[in-house]
């Protein structure tokens, strides 16, 4: 790795403030899994890096007026494993526990994961069909964007230069609604997604119907993308195998995947059709069984 | 006849250092003074070194030494073939290749220097594929391959490195006497050996000249004679300090980077420590050759195959330096025979110089390779036959007095048994759980392994035993088998006997570890020596009225009188026996039609072995070498481009996890007529290379789709079964 | 530009001036002395670098060792204590559990931090939590009887 210098601010605002003084030179470092092995590669060379690991505040889930807020610096062990988090979103407990090894999710936070922008990651997938808000914070204040809309390009997000991820929030769900992540991975069992697929269904009074679907879908671009044709497909629809098959076929053109060693840009591209309809059958199969017991 | 000690499951003798972290491999060797260093490497396939500027690095604070091939004799290095040079001199030919390096007071600068070193390119045309290498007018790798020491005779294109051929009577009357004549090609994929242990090494020199080496490294004696020559320095000038090391499965056999690790100690007059980052051996390496292997079988209409011939093109990349036969070629070639009676064959392998990678063993060289494609072949057959591929095997397996490709009578052959047991084990004619499931065979046998080696054995006063070899433990735990056999002998419990490693000062030679040898060459030296000392022991005992098991006051005594009692032997296994080893493996595997993911669902390995000296190493040879089939046959694979390799870390590379492993059910057929001590036969190379055609074979089962090149991954799959639905 | 860094490491304080581009790995193994712990992959990827941050296992070979200072630190060589192996050390021996020996510091690292958290893992627990330590040598059947075996014998 290149020299370089380090400080690891007590405060946000102290930490905002060095990443202001030393502009493209600055690099926000949190867990490290990610920024370490690219300045090992000498992908990246800062010459100075803010950590935020001393930093207080960053690092709790909390339930706040139904929804949940997970700090910037919790890590992806400590989500997995909540029992706030397990109990509201399962679907996102279990999506947290997909990511690499006990080890790199010891590590790994949730901020730093998201500033990260890798379209092969699972969380982000999950946290747009639950449609999560990344909370900001930066030199002009502080802003909330939805998940769906922060990822620009590959490793590219909606963050300006000098700002920083503070947190991510978790609406409520509706009660007759169900979730399902599946995560695509044919090679081995350490691995980032050949595609990943998030889907919530949240159903009509008369627990059959689809009232609202979000599909979410990562390693089929740049970015992880919504499959917004798809779910208005699914809209007023009782669940059928053609309604899925129809579903699959939009989500074919929506994605862009790109070739890599996980899967040639055709075959994503087909297994994403496929694994939607696995979550989409998971998620709607949920959201009956939620719709039952509220009757 | 049941023994003592050989037989039983102890614990290695190794556990403690091993489990503590007390172990020192080659990586974790330190000395006062150390400097690091590091290589740059051509970011070019094919290029001409125009100009090489040094100066940034040079002034880097914290550097010592920037060396490049000017600053050193042009002397070319390799283990049997010397094509390569140390530093690329004026070109490079693959990417990877080193170019110049750097010594500095810590890794990180070291690299840091390497990115201020400026050197000027040109382009030259280059080429990769193997096919396209030896047609007239491809750019060609080397000027005069035919000039280089060690080089083969026979040359029939210059990008031809080496041909291996084995022939058994007469391949056109075969063919003619043939009802049905099948023909496939099969391709395999670039293949890391995957140890977890990078190439490592420390070269110190002493005050007086003496050159001290460590090194990752599994033949001692080899490294330093190929040392003596690449220094320009006498043998006993230099000496190798054995290390244990952290997996070897054929690659670590080279100088690797010892001769620049040398000079830049020599420039700097610092030890000088060079390791690997993970992804310079995956660019730089030696690992298992990709291959390109056509078969064409002649069959009689009672299906006996009457003739076979082989084609195999070995993708050797830029240098041959890295392979250690005589022949510059990989035996495993022999394998295209498989475990059948052929009396008319013709097998042809030629390892090819192309800008890529260059290539070297790997566990089985050549094998897994030639094996996938041949036990295809034959399942291939047999579904164009209409025959149980069981069937087609049982009506041409080996028996008894028949011969090898090249050339070998065989005695005690268990072919049949051993097929036989895996079936059985595996339920193989059972009816199948459900839809989407496939059952598939496949066979291989590996003979024991030869080479040479050196034991002593010697008497302490406190009773115990010290058996003094140098031969590192790779691994294997062939250490603590050494210790049983000598326990054995002598009557003793194996905590009695302990193993002293010597130094290349000890010995004049050794063949190292390689090629499954250890327990016959090193088990049969530990044994004679061991017997010899047994001799003295008894006659000692008779002379001073003692009886024979009072060992400490029997070596007291002699010890009064100014002599040790020690014995040692030289063994020298001779070219191969008429024994060799049979495996049969039955894979079961589910796909999933939606995706074509293939999940192996159990695995059936059946062995026909000589005595197990020890059941938990042996053991753990059977389910290591499967697992590295197993991702061999499913995941793993090298991505080159161009010659660019994509794969340049290890996640990338997908070597098999704790959660890939499918239930293993092993089948021991023991049979006590191997060459080694009480009878042992080899292990170490049996269970990896019929592993990939067994579930290849198992996949087309399950779905009809038949993957022809590794891996067989899901894509493949998927993508064949839409083949079959359009063909429908 | 260096810095004092205090660390706890196997329960013994250490203050080690280091570069800020010293990993973790580098900082035990060079600085330090400690040299049971392995750089394979050097991405966080294999394991052999694996040590306990606070009781918790992490990637050394990711880790700056900045990122340490004021920090507990476990390494292999804290598992021995009083001269005796730690049982799961022990267990990896009876059982077969390493062959070259390179991934077992990080395996028995590794397992003590998942006995500690879950005295009697079911195969799927030791699967899960395990995954990130890779072994080339044994295939790792043994890896999984050492840990059952280790398990065993505490509830004994």
């Amino acid at each position: 790795m290149n020299a370089f210098e380090y400080a690891a601010p007590r405060t946000l605002d102290e930490a905002l403030a060095v990443l202001r003084e030393h502009g493209d030179e600055a690099r926000v470092i949190a867990g490290g899994t990610a920024l370490v092995t690219m300045m090992r590669q000498r992908l990246v060379r800062p010459s100075y890096l803010v950590s935020l690991r001393e930093v207080s505040g960053l690092a709790r889930i909390e339930a706040a007026n139904g929804d949940v807020r997970i700090g910037a610096l919790v890590n992806h062990r400590e989500v997995e494993t909540s029992p706030l988090v397990r109990e509201r979103f399962p679907v996102l407990a279990e999506t947290f526990r997909r990511v690499a090894s006990v080890r790199i999710r010891n590590m790994a936070t949730v901020g730093g994961a998201l500033a990260h922008a890798d379209p092969n990651q699972d969380p982000p997938v999950t946290l747009i069909a639950l449609g999560a808000r990344v909370e900001i914070r930066g030199p002009a204040g502080a802003r909330e964007v939805p998940v769906e809309d922060f990822f620009r390009d590959y490793y590219e997000s909606a963050l300006e230069p000098g700002e920083v991820v503070t947190g991510v929030v978790v609406p409520r769900r509706p009660a007759a609604s169900g979730a399902a992540f599946v995560k695509f991975l044919p090679r081995t069992a350490d691995d980032y997604a050949t595609v990943a697929v998030a889907a919530t269904v949240s159903l009509q009074p008369d627990g059959e119907r689809c009232r609202e679907a979000r599909i979410a879908l990562g390693s089929v671009g740049v970015t992880p993308l919504r499959a917004r044709a798809a779910e208005a497909l699914l809209a007023g629809q009782p669940f059928g195998a053609d309604l899925l098959r129809h579903a699959g076929e939009s989500i074919k053109n929506a994605v862009d995947p790109l070739s890599d060693h996980r899967g040639s840009a055709a075959y994503k591209r087909e297994m994403a059709s496929v694994i939607a309809g696995r979550a989409l059958t998971q998620a709607w199969e949920a959201a009956r069984a939620a719709a039952r017991e509220t009757r | 006849m049941a023994h003592r000690i050989v037989g039983q499951p102890i614990g290695r003798v190794d556990g403690t250092e091993k489990v503590s972290g007390e172990a020192r491999y080659a990586g974790d060797v330190t000395l006062p003074g150390l400097v690091w260093g590091k290589a740059l490497r051509s970011p070019l396939p094919h290029a001409r070194i125009v100009r090489i500027d040094t100066s940034r690095a040079r002034s880097l604070s914290g550097v010592l030494a920037v060396l490049t091939a000017k600053d050193l004799p042009s002397i070319l290095v390799g283990r049997r073939m010397f094509d390569m040079p140390m530093l690329a001199r004026d070109r490079v030919r693959f990417i990877g290749e080193k170019v110049a390096v750097v010594a500095a007071a810590d890794p990180d600068l070291a690299e840091e220097a390497t990115t201020l070193i400026d050197v000027e390119y040109e382009d030259l045309p280059a080429v990769f594929d193997p096919e396209a290498a030896i047609v007239a007018g491809a750019p060609v790798v080397h000027d005069n391959p035919g000039a280089y020491e060690g080089a083969p005779a026979e040359r029939p294109h210059p990008n031809v490195q080496s041909v291996l051929r084995f022939k058994l009577g007469d391949l056109e009357a075969g063919f003619r006497e043939a009802a049905r004549t099948f023909e496939h090609t099969f391709r395999t994929q670039l293949a890391h050996q995957g140890y977890l242990e990078p190439h490592a090494g420390v070269v110190a020199i002493d005050h007086d000249g003496r050159v001290q080496v460590w090194a990752s490294n599994k033949m001692p004696f080899r490294l330093k004679e190929l040392l003596s020559h690449a220094l320009e320095l006498p043998q006993e000038k230099i000496r190798v300090n054995l290390t244990p090391i952290g997996g070897d499965f054929g690659g670590k056999g080279s100088l690797m980077d010892l001769p620049l690790a040398y000079h830049l100690a020599r420039v700097t007059g610092r030890p000088v420590k060079m390791v690997m980052r993970y992804a310079e051996e995956l660019m730089a390496g030696n690992p298992r050759h990709p291959a390109v292997i056509t078969l064409r079988t002649g069959v009689s209409a009672d299906g006996r195959i009457v003739a076979r011939s082989v084609r195999s093109l070995f993708n050797s990349g830029a240098y041959a330096a890295f392979k250690p036969a005589p022949s510059v070629s990989l035996g495993g070639a022999s394998m295209g025979a498989g475990v059948y009676r052929i009396p008319n064959l013709l097998i042809e392998s030629f390892c090819v110089y192309t800008h890529n990678i260059p290539c070297g063993h790997a566990r089985s060289p050549g094998e897994p390779q030639m094996v996938f494609a041949e036990e295809s072949h034959m399942d291939m057959i047999a579904r164009e036959l209409a025959l149980d591929p069981a069937e087609f095997r049982r009506r041409n397996l080996l028996r008894d007095g028949d011969h090898l490709a090249n050339g070998h009578h065989l005695e005690h052959v268990r072919s049949s048994d051993t097929l036989e047991a895996a079936l059985k084990a595996a339920e193989y004619s059972q009816p199948k759980p459900g839809p989407w499931i496939g059952r598939g065979m496949a066979m291989t046998h590996r003979h024991i392994g030869v080479g040479f080696t050196n034991a002593v054995v010697r008497l302490g006063v406190d009773g115990h035993v010290t058996l003094r070899i140098a031969l590192p433990d790779t691994g294997t735990g062939a250490h603590l088998v050494l210790r049983q056999v000598v326990a054995e002998v002598l009557g003793l419990t194996v905590d009695d006997v302990e193993i002293e490693m010597a130094t290349t000062d000890d010995f004049t030679t050794d063949s190292g570890v390689g090629g499954s040898r250890v327990t016959h060459t090193g088990g049969r030296a530990a044994y004679h020596a061991a017997e010899k000392l047994k001799v003295q022991i008894q006659a000692e005992a008779a002379k001073l009225g003692m009886p024979v098991e009072s060992l400490p006051a029997i070596a007291r005594a002699a010890a009064r009188e100014g002599r040790t009692l020690e014995a040692s032997h030289f063994y020298d296994a001779k070219a191969h026996g008429a024994v060799t080893s049979f495996t049969a493996q039955v894979a079961e595997v589910a796909v999933d039609p939606q995706t074509g993911q293939v999940t192996v669902r159990r695995f059936t390995t059946a062995h026909d072995v000589g005595t197990i000296i020890n059941p938990i190493g042996h053991q753990g040879q059977i389910e290591g070498g499967f697992v590295q089939g197993l991702g061999f046959a499913l995941m793993e694979e090298m991505k080159s481009e161009e010659g660019r390799i994509s794969t340049l870390s290890l996640g990338d590379v997908k070597l098999p996890t704790i959660q890939d492993i499918p239930p293993l059910t092993t089948v021991i057929l023991e049979d006590p007529v191997g060459p080694g001590p009480f009878n042992a036969k080899a292990i170490g190379e049996g269970s990896i290379s019929s592993v990939a055609p067994a579930i290849a074979n198992a996949v087309a089962d399950a779905c009809g789709v038949r993957i022809l090149d590794l891996p067989i991954t899901a894509e493949k799959v998927y993508f064949g079964l839409k083949e079959k639905e359009r063909r429908a | 530009m260096t810095r004092k860094i205090r660390l706890t490491v196997n329960g013994t304080a250490r203050t080690v001036e280091i570069p800020m581009y010293r990993t973790l790995l580098d900082c035990l193994r060079n600085d330090l002395g400690l040299t049971g712990s392995k750089e394979g992959c050097g991405v966080g990827v294999c394991g052999a670098c694996t040590v306990l941050l606070d009781g918790k296992m992490i990637s050394s070979c990711i880790a700056l060792a900045v990122s340490a200072d004021g920090h507990e630190v476990t390494t292999v060589e804290g598992l021995v204590g009083d001269e005796r192996l730690h049982p799961v050390q022990q267990a990896f021996i009876d059982a077969g559990g390493f062959q070259c020996g390179i991934c077992t510091p990080g395996q028995v690292v590794s397992a003590k931090a998942l006995l500690d958290a879950i005295p009697n893992p079911s195969d799927v627990e030791i699967r899960d939590w395990m995954l990130g330590n890779l072994c080339r040598c044994t295939g790792y059947y043994k890896i999984i009887e050492s840990i059952q075996t280790a398990a065993q014998r505490s509830r004994a």
